[in-house]
C-alpha cells in the first residue's frame, strides 16, 4: 500500500511537470515543481489511504503546496502561482467531472423511475465531490498566499534596504 | 498665455505600464499580482497611479505629486494564453525598476526581450504533455495498456489543439475538437476492446484540457475581493469545462456505447 502511494505520488509529479512545460514556465523551476507535484500526491493520497475522504484531503494537498510554493518562490526567484499552479492541477477531479457528465447524459434518456433515482443519486454525488474538490484546491493554494503576503512582503529584504517615496 | 503639459517621460511611462499590465494579464497572473507589480513600478518610475483592470481591458491613470496634470489611458487586453515565463520575468523587472532605478527605455528592451524568450520545443511539449495524460491514468487506476492509450490520446488532442488554436478558430472551438480527437482514439481503442479497463483511458485522455488556470485563478481573485473578475474568469473556466464535455459527449454519440 505504501509503494502504491509513491508510485502515484510519483506520477502526479509528472502530470504537474506535463503541466508546467504546456505553460512555459522558466527552466530553473522545473524539477521544483516535480518535487512539489509529488508532495501535494503524498499528502493527497496518504490523507486518503486514512479515510478523510477526497475533499479534505485534496485541501490539506494544496494548502501545503500552497505554503511550501511561497518557500520556493524565495529560494527560486519566481511568483508563488508559477509553482503552486501546475502542481496543483493533477488534483483536479477530472475522473468525477467525467463520471458526473455521463450521468446527466444518461439522464436525458432513462425512462424508468427507479433506474432515474439510481443514476440521479450517482449523478449529483459525482457532481457535489467534483464542485467542493475545486473549491477545496483553489481555496487550498490561494489561502496560504492571503496569510503570508502581508507578513512575507514585511519581512522580505527588498523593503528594508530603502524606503522609497511616491 | 502659458499652456503646461504633462512631461513626455510620463507619457512613455503610462504606455509602459498598460503593455506590462497587458502582457501580465494575458499570461495568467491573478488581479492583485497585476495591481501589487504596476504599483510597484509606478512607485519605482516616481508616479502616481490608480487602475482599473477588467479580464479584457485595463484603465490607468498616473499623476505626479503636486502637479494638476495626469494622464489616463485605456488598453485591450488580446488573450495569448498561459505562459509563466513572462509571469516570472516580469515579476524581476518591477522590483528592479524599484531598487535600481531603471529608465524607461530600459524597461522597454527587457519587455521585448521577455516577449521573445522561446517556448519549449514543440516535440518535447507533446511528448512531456503525453506522460502527463499517463500519469493521469495511472493515477486513478489504470493499466500499462491503458496508460499507453492515455499518451497517444493526449499527443493527438494536444496536436490538434496547437493546429486549431494557429489558425485561429474560436478557443472553445478548438478545446472541442482537442476533446473530440482525444477522445476519439481513447474512444476507438475501447471500441476494440483493447486493454483491460479502457474506461480509464476514455475519462484521463482530454483532462489535459482541465482549465486550471482561469479556475484557481477565479478563486484567488474571489477571495482577493476581485469578484467581477473573479466570476468571469469562473465562467470561462465552465465554457471550456463544458467544451470538454461536448467533444467526449459527441464521441459517445459517434461510438455508441
Amino acid at each position: 500500500m505504501i509503494l502504491e502511494i509513491l508510485i502515484k505520488s510519483f506520477w502526479a509529479g509528472i502530470a504537474a511537470i506535463g503541466f508546467a512545460v504546456l505553460f512555459n514556465v522558466p527552466r530553473r523551476v522545473l524539477f521544483s515543481i516535480w518535487t512539489l507535484g509529488a508532495v501535494g500526491g503524498l499528502i493527497k493520497f496518504t490523507a486518503m489511504y486514512f479515510d478523510s475522504g477526497i475533499v479534505f484531503a485534496s485541501f490539506l494537498g494544496a494548502t501545503i503546496i500552497g505554503i511550501i510554493s511561497i518557500q520556493m518562490a524565495h529560494m527560486r526567484n519566481s511568483p508563488p502561482l508559477v509553482f503552486s499552479i501546475p502542481s496543483v492541477i493533477p488534483m483536479v477531479p477530472g475522473f468525477f467531472a467525467y463520471k458526473m457528465m455521463l450521468g446527466l447524459i444518461a439522464l436525458a434518456n432513462i425512462e424508468k423511475t427507479d433506474v432515474y433515482m439510481q443514476t440521479l443519486i450517482e449523478t449529483v454525488n459525482n457532481g457535489a465531490k467534483m464542485t467542493f474538490v475545486l473549491i477545496a484546491l483553489g481555496i487550498g493554494v490561494a489561502l496560504p498566499m492571503l496569510i503570508m503576503r502581508k507578513e512575507s512582503i514585511k519581512k522580505s529584504p527588498f523593503n528594508k534596504k530603502k524606503k522609497v517615496t511616491v | 498665455m502659458k499652456t503646461k503639459t504633462l512631461s513626455e517621460d510620463a507619457r512613455s511611462a503610462g504606455t509602459i505600464l498598460l503593455e506590462t499590465g497587458a502582457m501580465l494579464m494575458s499570461s495568467g497572473a491573478s488581479t492583485h499580482r497585476t495591481r501589487l507589480t504596476l504599483e510597484r513600478m509606478a512607485r519605482g518610475l516616481g508616479y502616481g497611479l490608480e487602475l482599473l483592470i477588467t479580464q479584457r481591458a485595463l484603465m490607468l491613470t498616473i499623476f505626479e505629486q503636486d502637479q494638476p496634470y495626469f494622464l489616463s489611458r485605456l488598453k485591450r487586453i488580446s488573450p495569448h494564453g498561459v505562459n509563466f515565463r513572462i509571469v516570472s520575468g516580469i515579476s524581476h523587472l518591477s522590483w528592479k525598476v524599484l531598487e535600481e532605478n531603471w529608465t524607461i527605455a530600459q524597461i522597454a528592451d527587457e519587455l521585448k526581450r521577455l516577449k521573445s524568450l522561446p517556448h519549449y520545443p514543440r516535440l518535447l511539449v507533446l511528448g512531456l504533455v503525453g506522460l502527463a495524460g499517463a500519469a493521469f491514468c495511472r493515477i486513478f487506476g489504470g493499466g500499462y495498456t491503458e496508460m499507453a492509450i492515455a499518451f497517444i490520446a493526449t499527443i493527438t488532442g494536444l496536436f490538434v489543439r496547437q493546429e486549431t488554436l494557429r489558425i485561429k478558430f474560436n478557443p472553445y472551438l478548438c478545446v472541442f475538437f482537442a476533446a473530440f480527437a482525444a477522445s476519439l482514439v481513447a474512444g476507438l481503442a475501447e471500441h476494440f476492446h483493447i486493454g483491460a479497463d479502457p474506461d480509464k483511458a476514455f475519462a484521463t485522455s482530454v483532462l489535459f484540457l482541465v482549465p486550471g488556470v482561469p479556475l484557481i485563478n477565479s478563486v484567488t481573485d474571489l477571495m482577493d475581493g476581485n469578484i467581477q473578475n473573479g466570476i468571469v474568469r469562473a465562467v470561462n473556466g465552465l465554457m471550456i469545462s463544458f467544451s470538454i464535455a461536448m467533444g467526449l459527449f459527441a464521441v459517445k454519440m459517434i461510438l455508441n456505447f
